[in-house]
């Protein structure tokens, strides 16, 4: 069976089912617009209107309107991507997951399938939010280098979906994958640094939180379009992202095999 | 000879129409407090806590360490007060309220059916609306003990309570729950007809946690946001119960008082005519049983 003809039979499947519902428009629309008003308007009642970002060897005083909305951009790729396993939950209620995992089918493919229908929900974002954003509020950039864009928002979404294969695992392995997923989103925004500015956790848990490839691709896109970063000064991050796209998608793949062998021997693939 | 068959409705009199209100009342919320116990799930109860944990969080790093406890002006006019990390605990802490209200109270009936008790108590004489209060006196006395674990947490990171007007929280409080009855009301009808059971809950909590000054005082927000913010009862409660709980001067807002008794009977008004309306569209289209 093919590898293509599996992802992009996935990839319908989902696409078809899941892109024009409310819940869609939720999580992809109604809450990053929400999200980001909301964390824009903790910045508000203070006297000083800029955000410090220092990384890198940046130490300078970003606009607030810039800082939420690559903030809320990124991260609601990665809450995209977190809760993308939750079509397997759709699949054990309807009764179709067992047969699913008794074809021969590439397991990756359908993983990739399944995200990158989560994926293509994304342009709710882009074209509601962003265009919302840009409409009632002015948003600063100083783009210099377009190059090193490119390639750190790639870079970002990639390792972002290498994260989402491995947290799959979680949802074919348990049937609380939902509840877990949705228990990620908010101490991933606190340490990531998509509210608050990464120099203000300590040094060490600021190491820490490098670990999560969406601490990189904020600390990257940023520089880039707020302090006009050129990719020779996000090389760190860029290097970091390269690195989870190409080691995590092999740690999904063991741990989805890993998942299915658990969840086939204790019986928790079927509804019951 | 014929007896006539008592028309129980009829003989009833007030008394005793109240007493049936009130079993029937404190029988739902019993019933509501004994599932809620019974299936406790500890990772449900931390969910609920993460989005008032987030802002707590943001808010104390964003007051202590990136800001330096600098407010400005416009905040402290606002607020009579430069404490930002109070104003934030005091909206969290009685957001838990409004979680209550929209996951608990508003689903009430959508998760009956779901169970298969919805169609049985609709069989029963009990008034609909006790049946509804009970559930909001269940859903809003186990919401106390979140607000409770969130003050106590909001202390020991630097709560600090203002001149305190017990009158104003009293009304700030009494409305507040009175207008989320209403919206739980309404809540209730819309996930019940529509069988819809995230999206309504999920949408209407995200604004009012950005619009009603959960976070930020309204004043400091865009004016289209001040309007929407407006329309929310919770806005005024909120008002009044930071007014009466860490404000440095007490002075009471009446425009805030007047503002929030009106919408909030008009949120209940519409709650119980949607109830109502709701109980019968659904009895008329055979809507009780889960198929």
């Amino acid at each position: 069976m093919s590898f293509f003809r599996v992802l992009r039979a996935e990839f319908l499947k989902y696409f078809v089912q899941q892109f024009v519902t409310f819940r869609t428009a939720f999580w992809f629309l109604i809450l990053p617009f929400a999200n980001g008003l909301l964390f824009y308007s903790m910045y508000l009642p203070f006297s000083n209107r800029l955000v410090p970002l220092n990384a890198l060897g940046f130490n300078v005083a970003v606009d607030i309107v810039g800082f939420t909305l690559i903030g809320q951009l990124l991260y609601t790729f990665f809450v995209g991507m977190s809760v993308a396993g939750v079509q397997f939950d759709n699949e054990r209620s309807q009764g179709t997951f067992e047969a699913m995992l008794l074809t021969p089918a590439s397991r990756m493919a359908i993983m990739l399938g399944v995200l990158f229908a989560a994926a293509a929900q994304y342009l709710w974002l882009i074209i509601g939010a962003v265009i919302t954003f840009l409409i009632f509020f002015r948003l600063p950039i100083i783009l210099n280098d377009p190059s090193a864009l490119v390639l750190s928002v790639f870079l970002t979404y990639t390792a972002l979906v290498s994260l989402g294969i491995c947290l799959e695992a979680v949802f074919i392995h348990t049937r609380r994958g939902v509840m877990l997923g949705t228990m990620l989103q908010e101490p991933i925004a606190f340490v990531s640094g998509t509210i608050l500015p990464s120099s203000a956790f300590p040094p060490l848990f600021l190491q820490l939180t490098y670990l999560i490839p969406l601490t990189l691709g904020l600390i990257s896109v940023r520089l880039i379009l707020l302090a006009g970063a050129t990719l020779g000064d996000v090389l760190l991050p860029v290097f970091g992202l390269l690195a989870m796209t190409l080691v995590l998608p092999l740690l999904g793949k063991w741990l989805i095999s890993h998942a299915e062998a658990s969840a086939k021997v204790q019986g928790t693939v079927g509804l019951f | 000879m014929l007896k006539q068959v008592p028309k129980c409705k009829a003989q009833l009199d007030f008394s005793r129409k109240m007493n049936l209100f009130w079993r029937a009342t404190i029988a739902s919320a019993r019933t509501k407090i004994i599932l809620y116990t019974r299936f406790l799930s500890l990772t449900g109860l931390g969910l609920s806590f993460l989005p008032p944990l987030l802002n707590l969080g943001t808010a104390w790093v964003l007051y202590n360490i990136v800001y330096h406890q600098s407010t400005s002006t416009n905040f402290v006019s606002a607020t009579n007060s430069s404490d930002y990390f109070s104003f934030v605990v005091v909206g969290s802490a009685f957001f838990v309220y409004v979680v209550a209200t929209m996951f608990t109270l508003g689903r009430t009936m959508f998760w009956d059916r779901a169970s298969g008790t919805l169609e049985a108590v609709m069989l029963t004489p009990a008034s609909t609306l006790a049946y509804m209060t009970g559930s909001m006196i269940s859903a809003f006395g186990t919401a106390t003990l979140n607000l409770v674990i969130m003050v106590v947490l909001g202390t020991l990171l630097g709560f600090h309570l203002g001149s305190l007007n017990l009158s104003l929280f009293a009304v700030g409080l009494v409305f507040m729950i009175i207008s989320l009855f209403g919206l739980g009301l309404i809540v209730n009808a819309v996930t019940l007809y529509f069988r819809d059971r995230t999206n309504t809950a999920n949408t209407l909590t995200t604004l009012i946690l950005v619009f009603s000054g959960i976070v930020a005082p309204l004043p400091l927000l865009p004016s289209w946001a001040q309007v929407i913010g407006s329309t929310i009862p919770f806005t005024y409660a909120l008002n009044l119960l930071r007014q009466s709980l860490i404000a440095t001067t007490s002075t009471a807002s009446y425009t805030d008082a007047v503002l929030l008794i009106i919408t909030s009977l008009a949120y209940l008004a519409t709650g119980y005519l949607l109830l109502y309306a709701t109980v019968k569209a659904i009895r008329r289209r055979a809507l009780y049983a889960l198929f």
